[in-house]
């Protein structure tokens, strides 16, 4: 009996530990008590951490691709160096400054590398033991990091530097990353709000974040490495993937009629009938702002706001100075139909060997002169033979998330008349067009389901 | 006596016609871009209002705010007075009811 009591003592309390242990990060007292010093307060615990975080993409902005076309296999490709039309600048022609005065006499601080996790002294890919010293860890791991302190400055020696919050309250409310912890830099991306990929990962537009899931609920990571997709344009990765199939199998649907198109149809193309964000961006005509600064000039639509493009894709992609998208076909048995949001961005290339040419933004934010910007970013990389000339760019970026269940599309919205699916741009011919789009194909299960809901 | 009751009755159809059209106007959904002035958080946290200047009137609306998700980033400092924003309202009972408060920079 007593014997008993004793292991319901014991297995109680280990109950109790462990619900402490996952609503509280261990360590509060020595937080507490030794205050927050950056990383080497966290490495108390998690020894070598910040070393392995310095090889990361979120650090280095950049790794070696291996699926895009006309890229250097040695060279690592990223935010850091690349150069197309979403963001015409990158973390090297557009690092963060002071930017000259506008007409009004004003200046502000800008860069593409604003949202790098450092201090900015210790930049995008730096190493050593400085560079392990200036992560700045609670701004993706505490829910109460005070965001004023994250702004740039200049020191001292007039060097830029970035403001961390490495309170003591900011530290004693470590998490996992929240939605708000990624949100902070990867919604705002590309010049705004929703700008680049459109979505807004909440209950109303998501059906994972309406279970409350959580980003690193499927981007859970290992050693900070982050498994992501297969973006066409999203080239830097830490070598590590996911999708769907990760945690839905194969064969998630109770109908065997859905089940057989998985082979060759990717999840997204009926569960992600919606895309949003940018549409389209001309580099080379800004708009003055109200506070007398300018933007490039951008078309802008809600998530949800637009439909997507479905094209065949292998997983390898199609990289010219004009255009960034999925390579596959019908034939190609690794291909998938996948739905992808078209960006278009005009820009100015080098019309002496076509290539793209990039733009620090410092330029034309002040005064809207976008060719200074271009020369800013020639001197950068050591251009001197160059004469840009406007053109545009068309961009095919992966539609992964917006994830509908109650929405999906179901046969008819593919196979009836005038559905979403181009077969004849998919390759198909006109008498397999006139079979795929005959309610025989799908009237007899779609009068099913409706008996079965109604 | 007759006239006198039409009279009222027309009168009261404009009235009644005026209020119906202003409540329909009303609830149009308005978009403007305009600076923070102010922020004032209630107490509790479960709703703000936050004065923008419009840049296109140089006019200061108050906009009320209830949405958890842009409550969050005015506790935590993410949007503050200064910062240029995209909304969209509805006028409601003489409030200005956010739709969308958004910052307009990126980057």
């Amino acid at each position: 009996m007593r014997t008993k009591a004793i292991i319901a003592v014991i297995s109680l309390s280990t109950l109790a530990a462990v619900a402490v242990s996952a609503a509280e990060h261990p360590g509060k007292e020595y937080i507490e008590k030794n205050g927050y010093k950056g990383p080497e307060t966290c490495e108390t615990c998690h020894p070598d951490t910040a070393r392995k975080f310095l090889d990361t993409v979120h650090w280095k902005h950049a790794s070696r691709v291996t699926n895009v076309d006309n890229l250097d296999p040695k060279q690592e490709y990223g935010m850091k160096n690349r150069i197309y039309t979403m963001c015409n600048g990158n973390d090297i022609v557009n690092n963060l400054k002071e930017i000259p005065r506008n007409a009004e006499g004003k200046t502000k601080f800008s860069g593409c590398n604003t949202c790098h996790p450092g201090n900015h002294l210790s930049d995008v890919g730096s190493s050593g033991k400085e560079a392990e010293k200036a992560i700045d860890c609670l701004v993706c791991h505490s829910s109460s990091y005070d965001f004023r302190q994250r702004k740039p400055s200049k020191d001292e020696q007039g060097r830029v530097v970035m403001g961390q919050d490495r309170s003591t309250k900011a530290a004693l409310s470590i998490t996992k990353p929240t939605v708000k912890n990624c949100m902070v830099c990867h919604e705002s991306a590309g010049g705004g709000v929703l700008v680049k990929r459109g979505f807004a990962f909440n209950a109303d537009t998501d059906a994972h974040a309406a279970k409350g899931m959580t980003c690193v609920d499927c981007h859970k990571t290992k050693d900070h490495k982050i498994p992501t997709g297969f973006d066409p344009n999203n080239w830097a990765n830490d070598g590590v993937h996911l999708s769907c199939v990760s945690c839905h199998t194969e064969k998630p649907h109770k109908d065997e009629a859905y089940n057989r198109h998985t082979a060759r149809i990717a999840c997204q193309t009926c569960h992600i009938p919606r895309t949003g964000g940018a549409v389209a961006k001309d580099f080379t005509k800004w708009e003055k702002g109200s506070d007398g600064f300018y933007e490039p000039t951008t078309l802008k639509k809600e998530a949800n706001e637009t439909v997507p493009v479905y094209a065949w894709y292998n997983k390898t992609v199609s990289n010219t100075p004009h255009f960034i998208g999925p390579k596959g076909s019908r034939k190609d048995k690794s291909s998938k139909i996948y739905p992808f949001k078209i960006f278009m961005g005009k820009a100015f290339y080098n019309q002496k060997d076509g290539k793209l040419l990039s733009m620090d933004f410092a330029p034309p934010m002040a005064t809207g002169d976008t060719l200074a910007g271009v020369a800013s970013a020639a001197k950068t990389l050591g251009i001197k033979d160059y004469k840009p000339v406007p053109g545009w760019q068309t961009i095919y970026f992966g539609s992964n998330h917006l994830v509908t269940k109650s929405k999906a599309l179901n046969c008819v919205n593919c196979h009836g008349v005038n559905g979403v699916l181009n077969f004849k741009a998919l390759g198909y011919s006109d008498k397999e067009i006139s079979k795929l789009t005959n309610p025989e194909i799908y009237f007899g299960f779609m009068i099913k389901k409706q008996q079965e809901e109604w | 006596m007759k006239k006198t009751v039409s009279i009222i009755m027309a009168l009261t159809l404009m009235a009644l016609g005026t209020v119906s059209f202003s409540r329909v106007a009303s609830a149009e959904e308005v978009k403007m871009i305009g600076v923070i002035q102010k922020i004032d958080l209630a107490a509790g946290g479960k709703s703000a209002t936050a004065t923008l200047k419009d840049n296109k009137s140089g006019k200061s609306v108050a906009i009320s705010i209830t949405d958890d998700l842009t409550l969050d980033k005015f506790k935590d400092h993410r949007i503050v007075e200064g910062d240029e924003i995209r909304c969209k309202y509805e006028t409601e009972g003489g409030k200005n009811h956010s739709k969308l408060f958004r910052k307009t920079a990126g980057c």
